[in-house]
């Protein structure tokens, strides 16, 4: 799957983004580190412009969002109406059982997921054997956890704003 | 003054119950069409358009569940009866109205009023407890719905076995949701409560 350069307009958002070079995000083995200041349009641009691409093109992913908390009301839902046990009060443990059911998944993305657990290695250990491209939106600065850096090739991709004309901001998305 | 409104809201609710679901214009399928189209009206300038139609949205399953066992019935003759497909037809508009309704006349009892109704401070503090749950319920299903439109272990099978298994997913997280805001909402508010009234003693 890839998102060709060019421009994106999200009007509800008020986003107006430039990518400037093809995203490609077939290639195994890649992780994509997203970055960029708040308000950029990160999380918008995943759910509004990569995961309905990847509806689209029938390529099954995962998506933790930022509101991870709400998520996992319905990750809970999700898993007792498949029959499994769901833990009370465990939510390592539960992500664990869901990561475990959703073998057919090729691509992985996070949205600052490290805001909630800052030492994420064990994402990675339950999920590289089927995974192969990761998507991570984030504000830490370039260190990553080890377990993507021995598999995975790294791409940053920064956001920028490069102007704001009271009704779009204007977005470059740059890779490298 | 509080009493006198809520008296107002409780009797427009019973009035609502006694004129269109138990009482004369049940049947009437073009009252209930006017009803219906009243009430959607009402919540669209109550709140938006776009939140009118995802409730419509939430509603739509089970009015078509409704309706398409209504069909099954009326075409088996269940029970001998003939008019399996009219009384689903009311069924269909009765169901969606009276929750619409319920739902925008409930939003006029604001916090403000449940402080001031001559209570217990218990009761009040359950009372805020409930509305603040539900309201915040009713923001939280467009983002649960979106977050099960991503889960690709519910796509597996036909559209209708994904639709149903996504809903009921909706309810249960909704439900779990609801049940942990309203304890932990009414934990936090007792003991901001307690801790005021200790600091006033």
């Amino acid at each position: 799957m890839q998102i060709k350069k060019g421009k994106y307009r999200l009007e509800d958002r008020g986003l107006n983004f430039t990518v400037c070079n093809d995203l490609d995000f077939e290639n195994r083995g890649n992780c994509f580190y997203f970055r960029g200041g708040n308000g950029f349009g990160k999380t918008s641009f995943l759910e509004k412009i990569i995961i309905p691409r990847l509806k689209n093109d029938n390529i099954h992913y995962i998506y933790i969002g930022q509101d991870i908390r709400i998520q996992l009301y319905t990750l809970r839902a999700l898993l007792s109406i498949q029959g499994i046990n769901v833990p009370n009060n465990d939510e390592i443990e539960l992500l664990r059982l869901w990561l475990n059911n959703s073998k057919s998944a090729t691509v992985f993305i996070m949205d600052e997921f490290d805001k909630y657990f800052p030492d994420y290695g064990f994402i990675f250990d339950w999920s590289d054997s089927f995974i192969r491209t990761y998507i991570i939106v984030t504000h830490l600065s370039y260190s990553r956890p080890d377990a993507v850096a021995e598999k995975y090739r790294i791409c940053n991709v920064r956001f920028e704003l490069i102007n704001f004309d009271g009704r779009f901001k204007h977005v470059r998305v740059k890779q490298g | 003054m509080v009493i006198v409104k809520l008296a107002v809201i409780l009797m427009s609710i019973l009035s609502f119950l006694w004129l269109f679901i138990f009482g004369p214009f049940y049947d009437h399928i073009a009252i209930q069409l006017l009803v219906f189209m009243g009430v959607i009206g009402w919540n669209m300038l109550r709140f938006s358009v776009r939140e009118t139609i995802s409730l419509l949205r939430f509603c739509f399953p089970f009015v078509l569940s409704l309706f398409v066992f209504g069909l099954i019935f009326h075409y088996v003759r269940l029970l001998g009866r003939q008019d399996w497909l009219e009384d689903t037809l009311v069924k269909c508009l009765v169901f969606p109205s009276s929750l619409i309704f319920l739902k925008v006349i409930l939003t006029y009892i604001t916090y403000l009023d449940i402080l001031n109704l001559p209570i217990s401070m218990k009761k009040r503090v359950d009372l805020i407890t409930i509305k603040s749950a539900f309201s915040k319920g009713e923001k939280i299903l467009r983002r649960f719905s979106w977050y099960l439109g991503t889960y690709s272990e519910l796509k597996f099978g036909s559209k209708i076995k994904y639709a149903m298994k996504k809903y009921a997913c909706l309810i249960i997280a909704l439900y779990l949701y609801l049940y942990e805001e309203i304890e932990n909402s009414n934990r936090l508010l007792r003991n901001r409560y307690q801790h005021l009234y200790e600091a006033n003693e």
